[in-house]
C-alpha cells in the first residue's frame, strides 16, 4: 500500500491525505453533503436538494456512469434530469441524447429553461444494437460532450463496464435508462425510478462510496 | 514619331481617329519616363450574360484560363468583361495583331461550344479602367499613349461608368451625356457635386491615379495516389496506404493555408470500377487524427467487393483555413462556443450510422404541434440560421411527442392507456392551419394513469356526420 503512494517529498498534510483519491471513507456521502470542496469526486447538483443529500457526491457524480431503471418510458424518469440539462445547456455545454423512445419535442425542453441548440439527438438504426454502443462509447470518450443520455436496447455487465471506463476517460456524465436491472453492473450510480398517480420514488441501489440505500419520494410536475 | 491611335486590327468596325497629341520637350524630343507604359487588353462578351449565376461563374473561370495563355495577369471583371496585361507578352507574342488573333481562335471555339454568338467586344489601353470602358462600349480601339486617353474616351457617355441609378440620374439632369462634358469641368467643382469616389473613377481611367486589379486565380486541386506492390483485401492495410496520402494532403493543406472541405477516396480494382469513399466535412479541417479517424470509419464499414490495387485521394474544395483563438487568460474559452469541438465526433458519427441519424432540434414559433418541433439533419443548412425560437405558447408541452397520434381506445366507457385515465387538466383548444391543407381542431388535455404516466391527448373536433370524434394520445411528458 505504501510503495504505490505518491512523492514521498510531499508534505503530507491530514488535508492531502483525506483528498487522496487512494483512501476510501466509509461516511464519504455526509462530508459531501456538509461541505462544498470535496475536490476529487465533485458532484453536479441534480436541483432536487433531497436527491442530493442522499448521493454521496451531494448531486450526480461526474465523469461516471449512471444507471436509471424504471419500469417503463415516459413515468417521470425524464423530471429527474431536467435541471441538470438547464444547468449544462445554459453553460453552452453540448448533450448528446442516443436512440431516445422517440424524438424529443423542442418546444417541451424550451419550457423547461433548456438551451435546445446544444441538443444533439443520435438515433442509429435499433435493429443493429451495436451501433447504439459504438456511439454510446465514442461520446462518452470525448471531452467535448458534457452529458450523454441514452436508451439502450441491449446491455450487458461488460458493455456498462466499457461504457462506465468510456466515461471516466472522457470526463463526461452518462446516464443510461433501461428497464432490467443489470446483475454486476459496475456503474457509479444505480438508482430504481417507481412512479405512481402522487410522485416519483426514488431509490439508490448502488452509489459507489457509500453504503446508504435511501429511498426518497419526488412530487410530479402539476399541468 | 507621333502618338498613334490605331484601330486595332480587330473587327472591321468605323476607324476612329483622334487628333494625335504631341508632347514635346523643349528640346524637341518625346519625353518618357524611362518606364515601359503598361497596355492593357479588355475583352467584354456580353453574350455570357445568362440567368444561371452558377453557370455564369463557371464560364467566367474557363475564359480566364483561356485568357492565361496569352498573360500571367488575368483578372475578372464580373459580369461580363475581363482584362489582362499585354505589355510584358507583347514581344513573346509579336505584336498586338498576333495576340489578337490568337485570342479569337481560341474564343471562338469555346463560345460556339456554348451556343453563344462569336461577337468579341475588345480594346486596349493604357489603363484596365480605360480598357474595359472601351470595350464595353464596343470601340474596339488601341490607345498606346496615356495622353491620348483623354480624346478617346471622351465620346463614350456616362452611363457607362458603374455607378448607382441615381447618381446617373443626377449627371444626366446636370446636361453631363458625354466623358467630355466631364473633363470641361474643374475637378474640384465635380469632387463636391458627384463625391471623391466618382473623380477617382475618372482618375484611374486616365491613369491619374493607380488602379489595382484583382489577378485570377485558379483553385486549388490536390490530387494523389499510392498503388500497392500486391493486391489488398485487408482494411488495416489500406488504412495505412490512405494515412499516407492523408500526410500529403496535409502538407499540401499546410503550405497553401487551406482546409479540406470535401475529400474523395477511391480504391482502384482491377477489371471493374473503383470503390469511392466521400468524406464531407461539416467544418473545414486539416487535423491528420481527425481525417485518418473519419476514414478508419468508413473502412470500419466498408465491404471490399474486390482486391484493392490502389488508393487515390481527391479534394476540390477549399476553405481558407481559420486557426482557433484562445484567449491569453483562458477564462474566456469556456464561454466561446464549442460547435468547433463537438464537430469531430457528430462527423464521425454520421459517417458510422449515416447523415440522417445525427440530428439537432428545431423550435418554431407555431401552433400546430407537429410543426413547432423536429428535427433537422445535423449539417444541413436548410433553415439552419432560425432554428430556435420562442415557443408560441406558454401552455405546457410533453417532452417526447410521438411520431403520429395514437388512436385510444376506451373500456367501459373511460380512456384507456395501460390503465384508465384521469383528465388532469384542460382543454386547451388548438383550431389551426386551414390554410395549409393540414387543418387542425383538436382539444388537447393532460391527463394520468395509475402508472403515474401523464399524457397529452386530444379530442378531435371535426363533426363530420357518420363519424365518431376519436381520442388519441399525441405526447408523454416526462
Amino acid at each position: 500500500m505504501y510503495s504505490i503512494m505518491p512523492n514521498p517529498d510531499i508534505p503530507k498534510s491530514l488535508e492531502s491525505l483525506l483528498n487522496s483519491s487512494l483512501l476510501w471513507r466509509g461516511g464519504e456521502h455526509q462530508l459531501a453533503a456538509s461541505s462544498t470542496q470535496n475536490s476529487h469526486l465533485p458532484g453536479l447538483c441534480s436541483g432536487y436538494p433531497a436527491l442530493d443529500a442522499c448521493l454521496p457526491w451531494g448531486g450526480w457524480p461526474a465523469s461516471a456512469l449512471v444507471e436509471i431503471i424504471t419500469p417503463l418510458w415516459g413515468a417521470g424518469e425524464l423530471q429527474l434530469v431536467l435541471p441538470l440539462l438547464r444547468n449544462l445547456s445554459q453553460q453552452g455545454k453540448w448533450i448528446l441524447w442516443i436512440s431516445p423512445p422517440c424524438l424529443p419535442y423542442a418546444p417541451a425542453l424550451t419550457q423547461a429553461g433548456i438551451a435546445a441548440g446544444q441538443i444533439i439527438v443520435v438515433s442509429p438504426n435499433r435493429a443493429t444494437p451495436v451501433q447504439a454502443l459504438w456511439s454510446m462509447e465514442k461520446a462518452l470518450q470525448n471531452e467535448a460532450c458534457a452529458l450523454v443520455l441514452a436508451w439502450p436496447d441491449k446491455l450487458s455487465g461488460k458493455h456498462i463496464r466499457r461504457l462506465q471506463l468510456a466515461a471516466s476517460t472522457g470526463r463526461t456524465l452518462g446516464i443510461l435508462f433501461h428497464h432490467h436491472h443489470v446483475r454486476h453492473s459496475s456503474a457509479v450510480l444505480q438508482l430504481r425510478v417507481d412512479s405512481d398517480e402522487e410522485g416519483l420514488q426514488v431509490t439508490v441501489l448502488k452509489a459507489r462510496g457509500s453504503y446508504r440505500r435511501d429511498s426518497i419520494r419526488l412530487a410530479r410536475s402539476t399541468p | 514619331m507621333s502618338g498613334r491611335l490605331y484601330q486595332l486590327p480587330l473587327l472591321p468596325r468605323t476607324l476612329h481617329v483622334v487628333r494625335p497629341v504631341v508632347p514635346k520637350s523643349p528640346t524637341g524630343k518625346r519625353q518618357t519616363d524611362g518606364r515601359r507604359t503598361p497596355l492593357w487588353y479588355a475583352v467584354c462578351l456580353p453574350q455570357l450574360m445568362t440567368t444561371d449565376a452558377l453557370a455564369c461563374t463557371a464560364r467566367q473561370a474557363a475564359i480566364a484560363e483561356l485568357l492565361g495563355s496569352l498573360s500571367a495577369n488575368v483578372s475578372i471583371e464580373p459580369p461580363d468583361s475581363f482584362v489582362f496585361e499585354v505589355r510584358s507578352t507583347l514581344n513573346y507574342f509579336g505584336g498586338i495583331q498576333r495576340i489578337r488573333n490568337r485570342l479569337q481562335e481560341q474564343l471562338l471555339p469555346l463560345l460556339q461550344s456554348w451556343g453563344l454568338p462569336g461577337d468579341i467586344q475588345q480594346a486596349a489601353s493604357p489603363t484596365p479602367a480605360a480598357s474595359l470602358l472601351l470595350a464595353q462600349a464596343g470601340c474596339n480601339v488601341l490607345i498606346h499613349r496615356p495622353e491620348n486617353l483623354r480624346s478617346a474616351l471622351g465620346r463614350l457617355p456616362v452611363q457607362l461608368l458603374p455607378q448607382p441609378a441615381r447618381k446617373s440620374r443626377q449627371l444626366h439632369n446636370s446636361g453631363l451625356r458625354r466623358l467630355r462634358d466631364l473633363w470641361r469641368l474643374p475637378q474640384h467643382g465635380l469632387r463636391q457635386r458627384f463625391g471623391a469616389d466618382f473623380v477617382g473613377q475618372l482618375d484611374r481611367c486616365l491613369g491619374k491615379v493607380a488602379s489595382p486589379i484583382k489577378p485570377y486565380q485558379s483553385p486549388p486541386l490536390f490530387r494523389s495516389s499510392l498503388e500497392f506492390e500486391y493486391a489488398v483485401e485487408n482494411t488495416q492495410l489500406l488504412l495505412h496506404g490512405a494515412e499516407e496520402l492523408l500526410a500529403r494532403l496535409c502538407g499540401f493543406l499546410r503550405r497553401r493555408e487551406l482546409a479540406a472541405t470535401y475529400v474523395s477516396l477511391t480504391l482502384e480494382h482491377e477489371h471493374r470500377q473503383g470503390t469511392a469513399l466521400d468524406i464531407e466535412l461539416r467544418q473545414p479541417t486539416r487535423a491528420e487524427e481527425h481525417l485518418r479517424l473519419l476514414v478508419q470509419t468508413h473502412l470500419d464499414t466498408l465491404v471490399l467487393p474486390a482486391p484493392v490495387l490502389g488508393i487515390q485521394i481527391e479534394v476540390r474544395h477549399f476553405e481558407p483555413f481559420q486557426a482557433s483563438v484562445h484567449s491569453l487568460s483562458g477564462i474566456d474559452q469556456a464561454h466561446l462556443p464549442s460547435r468547433h469541438l463537438i464537430t469531430p465526433l457528430l462527423e464521425r458519427l454520421q459517417a458510422r450510422l449515416g447523415n440522417a441519424a445525427v440530428c439537432s432540434l428545431l423550435c418554431r414559433n407555431e401552433h400546430r404541434p407537429e410543426q413547432a418541433g423536429q428535427g433537422l439533419v445535423y449539417g444541413s443548412t436548410v433553415g439552419a440560421a432560425s432554428s430556435i425560437t420562442a415557443a408560441a405558447t406558454t401552455n405546457r408541452r410533453p417532452c417526447w411527442l410521438l411520431p403520429e397520434p395514437l388512436a385510444l381506445r376506451q373500456e367501459q366507457g373511460r380512456l384507456y392507456y395501460r390503465s384508465s385515465l384521469r383528465l388532469l387538466s384542460g382543454p386547451e383548444r388548438i383550431e389551426t392551419g386551414w390554410w395549409s391543407g393540414q387543418e387542425i381542431r383538436r382539444d388537447y388535455y393532460v391527463a394520468g394513469n395509475r402508472q403515474g404516466m401523464q399524457l397529452w391527448i386530444f379530442h378531435e373536433r371535426c363533426e363530420e356526420h357518420g363519424r365518431e370524434r376519436n381520442w388519441f394520445l399525441h405526447g408523454i411528458f416526462d
